[in-house]
């Protein structure tokens, strides 16, 4: 299991670097970051300016180096526009993304789970197909679109929540609903599926001749089993929102890692970019593994390594 | 991605504008004297010495006063921290300080701050974003008594003061570099301004709060305080308009504006702005040196094919106009007599086929702004036969790709710095040292450059007649249109809207 868990943080870190390494050639290649950071009417003596500035006079592979020298000591370089280092600004960013990552995967748990079983508990009826309807009509639907109803629903037209920021938990409250949505569909199918074949094994006919019914079948016994695939998928949708924040923040203009992400690609931030590529490579290779290891962990068959 | 959200936007505000009328909160702020304010683009950096972007230049207005202000009104630049000021000659500029200004420390300004500020930005080591643009003309500062200053220039250069008024935020002495030790970011988080609001809370990114300066030696704002938010998403900026969470919002597209404007939510307000948009041609021949742009009659029926009136009638909205000149109309310089094409696409084909193109001939036309501009310039130039590739891209490709002589044609925009004179836009597009000149003409580089190289107005008018009537006889460009500035704004509000397409908050208040 060790060697296992060593083995995956090395491809995590391998992982991260080429694709830091991507990003770096992607952007220098797209864009010209003096010019992205100059603007639209700067003059070229601006721009020159700033070339020099961030030392973006120097050729490509030097800079690369440099950051990557960097890295190795725990030094990610300092923001463009932020003239801070990428690692505080980083840590600044990343408390509401994680609060808005938790509470989105709350909100597709408490969505997902139970129309997974009244599907599953009701088979081809009309529960079932309309769960499946609510499941697919929130994937379909764009984090924009549902953002902006959220907006003018419950912040305009009932103004029970604020509209953007993140000064209180009430701020996060529409965020994650759009968040969680997309996920919902993934964790209300796998619940669906895991308890009907659940609920035809041999063992739940056997609780039933104990007298087990009802509510006691499947919590006791029913869901516990059926949801240990839904445990590791969860994982695996924890890691996506971290790096699938992007639009939510960018509506309801939260502080976070995805908006920092959104506003550093189009500023042509290099170093941002880079650290958040590396951070969110990072935490999504981390959560496959817990994935992994909960799996592991929670069903004696599973063995790793 | 973003062009759909807007149109996404855009239809669930109209179709739900109805339903929210009946619910919508109080507007404003005006109880608590407090206006908010939304914008797009993130703030960073409060030192507008360090920045170039539209949004540092309203919030420098509000926490920075210059030696010298553009007036709103007549677009005079006068004195503002500066109380007289004197050309001694061509090249020597005395200027006298007023005694009352005060930074938002409370300590007092006085010659001392003037020079250390302006010397440290023509000095190369401070790379300030306006060390090119002063440097170029400014050789250094002297203190000449307690408030008292005398200006060394390098080089004649008639619009010293306009920089002044708009480049330079004065600092106190050391700012950058207390000790000797240089920090450029010194003002970056938390700015000492002479300005009529100073800055009593920052977050970077989020929100900045501005409180009215008391000791401020100009007239006083009328509103007390000011609430920059952060909000990149012009549909939520729009919802926290609706929902009483922002009372002003600028740069909103035409249909938006005009949808939620027809409501007793917002008022829709178009105001004028020196941004021009224009299609400039490879006549130099820098893509190809026998092309078909290198031939005024082919440049001249791309003049003729462009129905720039309809466009900026439909595609711009509010006080935008079709333009026939390199340069806006507002600005000093900017002769109207020169030739114009009004819209004749027959003529634009029989000029084609005179050229030796009947069958027009393939054109890259490059664009990064609007794109229905962009698909309006593009369809007009299809109708009369030339084969147009429409290549929208990132405005860092694009100049990335005029910087490597790249581009046959481009749609490029142009706001002037928000400078009403000719030579804010004729220098960066015409001159030898910039690459948006594709034109290869030395007589107009000639005429351009020495424009800068006189006080005399006369001399200058005459030289800009010259140069903007070459440009339009040799139709170098194909001008398009002005812009318009739209702003959604609380029905409580008084937001005076002035030529130079500037907004500035300092001047709002209540109704």
């Amino acid at each position: 299991m060790l060697r296992y868990i060593l083995l995956r943080g090395v491809l995590a870190l391998a992982v991260a670097f080429t694709v830091s390494l991507a990003a770096f050639l992607l952007l220098n290649v797209a864009t010209d970051p003096a010019r992205a950071i100059a603007g639209e009417d700067a003059t070229p003596e601006v721009v020159q300016t700033i070339r020099v500035r961030y030392g973006l006079d120097q050729p490509m592979p030097v800079r690369y180096a440099q950051w990557l020298g960097g890295v190795v000591q725990g030094d990610f370089g300092e923001s463009y526009y932020w003239h801070k280092p990428v690692a505080e600004l980083v840590a600044e960013r990343a408390g509401v993304t994680i609060a808005l990552a938790l509470a989105a995967m709350a909100v597709t748990i408490l969505i997902a789970i139970p129309l997974g079983v009244l599907a599953a508990l009701n088979p081809n009826s009309w529960i079932d197909r309309t769960a499946l309807g609510v499941a697919v009509s929130a994937q379909a639907v764009p984090n924009f679109w549902l953002g902006l109803i959220m907006i003018i629903l419950f912040s305009v037209t009932f103004p029970i929540f604020p509209v953007s920021g993140d000064a209180t938990w009430m701020h996060f409250v529409l965020p994650a609903f759009v968040l969680g949505a997309t996920s919902v569909p993934a964790v209300m199918r796998l619940t669906r599926t895991g308890l009907i074949e659940v609920m035809g094994a041999d063992y739940i006919r056997t609780a039933r001749s104990k007298g087990y019914s009802g509510a006691s079948l499947l919590w006791r016994h029913a869901l516990r089993n059926a949801l240990l695939p839904v445990i590791s998928v969860l994982a695996v949708q924890l890691g996506q929102k971290f790096g699938g924040s992007v639009i939510t923040e960018s509506i309801f203009a939260l502080n976070g890692l995805g908006r920092l992400a959104l506003e550093s690609i189009l500023g042509a931030d290099i170093p941002t970019v880079q650290m958040l590529i590396f951070v969110f490579a990072i935490v999504f290779v981390v959560m496959n593994l817990l994935a992994d290891i909960l799996n592991a962990a929670l069903d004696p068959r599973i063995r790793i390594g | 991605m973003i062009k759909l959200k807007r149109a996404v936007g855009s239809t669930l505000f109209a179709i739900t504008l109805s339903l929210s009328l009946s619910t919508a909160p109080a507007f404003a702020k005006k109880a608590d004297d407090t206006l908010r304010v939304a914008m797009a683009e993130e703030i960073l950096n409060l030192d507008y010495n360090y920045t170039t972007k539209r949004e540092y230049i309203i919030l420098a207005q509000m926490t920075d006063a210059s030696l010298f202000d553009v007036d709103p009104k007549t677009q005079e630049i006068v004195p503002s921290v500066a109380s007289g000021y004197k050309f001694i000659d061509d090249k020597t500029l005395d200027v006298t300080l007023r005694t009352d200004v005060k930074f938002h420390d409370g300590s007092v300004l006085n010659a001392e701050d003037v020079a250390y500020t302006y010397n440290w930005i023509i000095d190369p080591k401070s790379e300030s974003n306006a060390t090119g643009i002063i440097g170029r003309w400014l050789d250094r500062v002297e203190v000449t008594g307690a408030n008292t200053l005398r200006f060394h220039m390098k080089a004649v250069y008639p619009l010293a003061l306009r920089d002044m008024a708009q480049r330079i935020m004065l600092r106190k002495k050391d700012t950058y570099n207390p000790g000797g030790v240089v920090n450029k970011n010194a003002m970056a988080q938390k700015v000492n301004g002479t300005g009529p609001y100073k800055v009593t809370s920052f977050k970077p990114g989020q929100e900045v709060v501005l409180e009215r300066f008391d000791g401020f030696f100009g007239p006083k704002p009328a509103i007390k305080k000011i609430i920059v938010r952060n909000i990149p998403d012009i549909g939520t900026q729009q919802a926290e308009l609706m929902a009483g969470g922002v009372d002003w919002m600028f740069n909103v597209p035409l249909d938006l504006a005009q949808s939620l404007g027809a409501t007793p939510i917002a008022k829709h307000l178009s105001g004028p702005d020196l941004r021009v948009s224009f299609v400039v041609l490879d006549a130099a021949g820098y893509t190809d040196p026998k092309g078909p742009l290198t031939k005024v009659e082919v440049r001249r029926a791309i003049n003729y094919a462009l129905n720039r009136g309809e466009m900026a009638k439909f595609l711009i909205g509010g006080s935008a106009e079709g333009i026939h000149t390199a340069c806006h109309p507002a600005q000093f310089g900017c002769d109207q007599k020169s030739v114009d094409y009004p819209y004749n696409p027959a003529k634009a084909k029989e000029m084609l086929k005179a050229a030796g193109y009947p069958n027009g001939f393939p054109l890259d036309l490059w664009a990064y702004r609007e794109k229905p501009v962009a698909e309006a310039v593009a369809a007009d130039l299809t109708a009369a036969g030339i084969k147009v590739n429409l290549r929208y891209v990132k405005l860092e490709s694009l100049d990335q790709a005029r910087a490597n002589k790249q581009i046959s044609a481009y749609i490029g925009t142009w706001g002037s710095g928000g400078t009403a004179d000719t030579a804010a836009i004729a220098r960066i597009h015409f001159s030898d040292e910039t690459d948006r000149n594709l034109s290869g003409d030395a007589q107009l580089n000639k005429d351009v450059l020495a424009a800068e190289q006189t006080n005399d107005e006369n001399k200058r008018r005459e030289l800009y007649t010259k140069a903007v009537g070459r440009i339009a006889d040799q139709a170098y460009w194909a001008p398009l249109f002005t812009y318009s500035a739209n702003y959604l704004v609380s029905p409580e509000l008084n937001f005076p809207l002035d030529s130079d397409g500037l907004p500035r908050l300092q001047n709002a208040s209540w109704k």
